[in-house]
C-alpha cells in the first residue's frame, strides 16, 4: 500500500488557484465559504456554512435527519449547486464548473451511499472496474487495480461473484472498493452504515479509517451516535442548516435525540 | 469513449435485455420489409419501362385468311422504312407455341391455332418517336391484310404514370418507415434507459462523461436499425429467389422482361441507412429522457 501523500492520481484535473497557501500541498483540500442552499425560496437548507477540510483528514458530518448532511455532500459532488457562497475543491470553485467539467470533478472524488448504489446483475469485479473503465484505462491495469481494491476491502478473490448474492456489509464493501479504486483525493460517505447492523457499521468505519491512513481525505456523514462516540475524529455538526465544530457539543445533541 | 468499449457495453446490455431488443428488431424488420418491397416493385417497373423504351416495338396483326402476296407486299413496305430494324413473321401456330412456352401452360397448345392471330413483329430503331410510330401504324393499317396494329404507346404511357405514382408511394412509404423506425428505436431506448437508471446514475457518479453514458445506447439504436434492415433485405431476397422461378415466365410473357432484385447499392444504402436512422432515434431519446 502506498503511504500518506504518495497517492497516484492519474487524472489530476484540478490545478492550483489563487490561494493563501503558497504550497498547494499545504492548503485545505476542501473549503466551504458562506454556503447557502435553498430548496424553497423562504427556507434555507444550508445557511452560511463555513468549513475547511485539510488533506488527509477524517471528519464526521453529523446532525439530525433532514439537517442538510446529504445536501452538503451533494453540493461537493455537484449533484446540487450552491445558491450563495462558494466551495473550493483543490483550490477550484466547483460551483463555477461547466456541466462538461463535472465528470472530471467526480473522477477525483469517491462517493459511497447508504443504499450502496451497486448494480445487482453485475459481478463484484464489474461494479468496481466501472470506475476505471470510464477513464479508458488499459484492461490489464484495470484488473490489477480492481484486485488491489478488492483486497483492501476484504473481498480478495471474489471478483467473479454476482453482487446480488452478497450480504449488505459485503455490498457496501464493493461500493467502497469502487470509490477507492481510482485513488481519489476525497471520499464522501453519505450514511454508509445506515443499512448495516452495529458490528458491520463499525467494520465499515474501520475500513474508511484504513483508507484514510493511506492519505485519502474522508468526509463521513452519519447520525449514528455510537460511531461518533467510538472514535475521536473531528465532528462537524449540522443543525438547522448551520455547521459547527461539535465534538464538545455531542453530548447535548445526544441528550436531545434521547428526549 | 472508445468505440470498442461502447460496443462491448452495448452488447452486454442487449444480452441482458434480449427480449426487448428482439421485439424491437422484429417490429423494425416489418417496417423495413415494406420499404424494401416498395423499392423492389419500383426497380422492376423502371426496368420494364427502360426495356420498352429501348426496344421500340410494333405488332402488326394479320387478318384471318390474309393472302401470302399481300403479306409479302406489306413486308416489302416495312423493310423500305428507315425506322424498321427487324421484321419477324409469327404464324398462328408459332404464336400458340410461343404463348404455351412462355406461360408454361400445356393446355394452351391444345387450343386451335386460329385462336392466335398471326402477326408481323416489327422492331423499330432506337429513337423512333411516338408520333413517327403512329404514322407508320396508320399507314400499315390501311393494308387489306392487316387487322390491327399495336404500337404499345398506350401501355407505355400507363406504365410511365404507374412508375410516377409508384415513386410517390415509395417516397411516402420511406418517410413513414423513417418515422416508424425513429419511434420504435426511441421507445426501445427509452425503455432501456428506464431499466438502466441505476447503472446510469452509478456511471455519472463515477465521473462518466455524457459521451460514455450515451455511447452504448447509440450503438444499440444503430444495431437495431442495421440488423432489422439487413434482415428485411435478406428476407426479401430469399422470397425473390423462391418465387422467381414460379412467376418469372408469366411476367416475361406479359411484360417482356425478367424480374430483377433491387440494385446492390440500394440494398447497402438501405442497411447502412437503417443503422444511421436507428442511431438517430436513439440520440433523440437520450436527449429527451436522459438529458445527455
Amino acid at each position: 500500500m502506498s503511504g500518506k501523500g504518495n497517492v497516484v492520481r492519474p487524472f489530476a484535473f484540478f490545478r492550483a488557484g489563487n490561494q493563501a497557501h503558497a504550497n498547494p500541498s499545504q492548503r485545505p483540500i476542501l473549503v466551504l465559504e458562506d454556503v447557502y442552499k435553498y430548496f424553497r425560496p423562504d427556507v434555507a437548507t444550508l445557511r452560511g456554512v463555513n468549513l475547511e477540510v485539510e488533506r488527509g483528514e477524517f471528519a464526521f458530518i453529523t446532525g439530525p435527519s433532514g439537517a442538510g448532511k446529504s445536501t452538503l455532500l451533494q453540493l461537493i459532488y455537484r449533484a446540487q449547486t450552491v445558491d450563495e457562497g462558494r466551495i473550493l475543491f483543490c483550490g477550484r470553485d466547483i460551483a463555477r464548473l461547466t456541466s462538461r467539467s463535472i465528470p472530471y470533478l467526480r473522477r477525483n472524488l469517491g462517493v459511497v451511499f447508504q443504499d450502496f448504489k451497486i448494480i445487482g446483475h453485475w459481478t463484484v469485479y464489474e461494479n468496481v472496474a466501472v470506475a476505471l473503465e470510464i477513464l479508458s484505462m488499459p484492461r490489464r491495469l484495470v484488473r490489477a487495480r480492481v484486485s488491489e481494491a478488492l483486497e483492501r476491502v476484504g473481498l480478495a478473490g471474489r471478483g467473479g461473484e454476482p453482487t446480488s448474492s452478497l450480504s449488505g456489509g459485503e455490498q457496501q464493501r464493493v461500493a467502497v472498493a469502487r470509490a477507492i479504486v481510482s485513488e481519489p483525493a476525497l471520499i464522501l460517505a453519505d450514511e454508509p452504515t445506515g443499512n448495516l447492523d452495529p458490528t458491520l457499521a463499525l467494520d465499515i468505519l474501520t475500513l474508511f479509517e484504513e483508507i484514510n491512513d493511506t492519505g485519502t481525505t474522508v468526509l463521513f456523514a452519519t447520525h449514528d451516535h455510537s460511531l461518533l462516540e467510538a472514535r475521536s475524529h473531528r465532528i462537524v455538526y449540522i443543525d438547522e442548516g448551520r455547521a459547527v465544530e461539535a465534538r464538545k457539543g455531542l453530548g447535548a445533541w445526544a441528550d436531545r435525540q434521547t428526549a | 469513449m472508445p468505440l470498442k468499449t461502447a460496443i462491448a457495453r452495448a452488447a452486454r446490455a442487449m444480452r441482458e435485455d434480449l427480449r426487448l431488443h428482439v421485439v424491437a428488431i422484429s417490429s423494425l424488420t416489418v417496417a423495413f420489409l415494406c420499404l424494401a418491397a416498395a423499392l423492389f416493385t419500383m426497380t422492376n417497373l423502371s426496368s420494364m419501362a427502360e426495356s420498352w423504351a429501348r426496344q421500340g416495338r410494333m405488332s402488326v396483326y394479320l387478318a384471318e385468311g390474309a393472302q401470302t402476296e399481300d403479306v409479302a407486299q406489306l413486308r416489302l413496305l416495312l423493310e423500305g422504312l428507315p425506322e424498321v430494324r427487324e421484321i419477324e413473321h409469327v404464324t398462328s401456330r408459332a404464336a400458340r407455341a410461343q404463348m404455351a412456352t412462355e406461360s408454361e401452360d400445356a393446355e394452351l397448345s391444345r387450343l386451335p391455332a386460329d385462336l392466335f392471330p398471326a402477326s408481323l413483329e416489327v422492331t423499330l430503331a432506337g429513337g423512333t418517336t411516338a408520333a413517327r410510330s403512329a404514322v407508320i401504324a396508320e399507314r400499315v393499317g390501311r393494308f387489306r391484310a392487316v387487322e390491327g396494329v399495336e404500337t404499345y404507346e398506350a401501355w407505355f404511357g400507363q406504365l410511365e404514370s404507374l412508375i410516377t405514382t409508384g415513386r410517390v408511394v415509395a417516397g411516402a412509404l420511406a418517410l413513414l418507415v423513417l418515422l416508424c423506425v425513429l419511434f420504435v428505436v426511441a421507445n426501445t431506448i427509452r425503455l432501456a434507459i428506464a431499466g438502466r437508471r441505476d447503472e446510469i446514475e452509478v456511471l455519472k457518479l463515477c465521473g462518466a462523461s455524457d459521451g460514455f453514458v450515451r455511447g452504448p445506447f447509440l450503438v444499440e439504436g444503430a444495431v437495431q436499425g442495421f440488423l432489422s434492415s439487413a434482415i428485411a433485405v435478406s428476407l426479401l431476397f430469399a422470397a425473390f429467389v423462391a418465387v422467381r422461378g414460379e412467376v418469372d415466365s408469366t411476367i416475361a410473357a406479359l411484360a417482356g422482361v425478367r424480374s430483377v432484385f433491387i440494385h446492390p447499392s440500394i440494398a447497402v444504402a438501405l442497411v447502412v441507412g437503417g443503422g444511421l436512422v436507428g442511431a438517430t432515434g436513439s440520440a433523440l431519446s437520450l436527449r429527451r429522457y436522459l438529458g445527455v
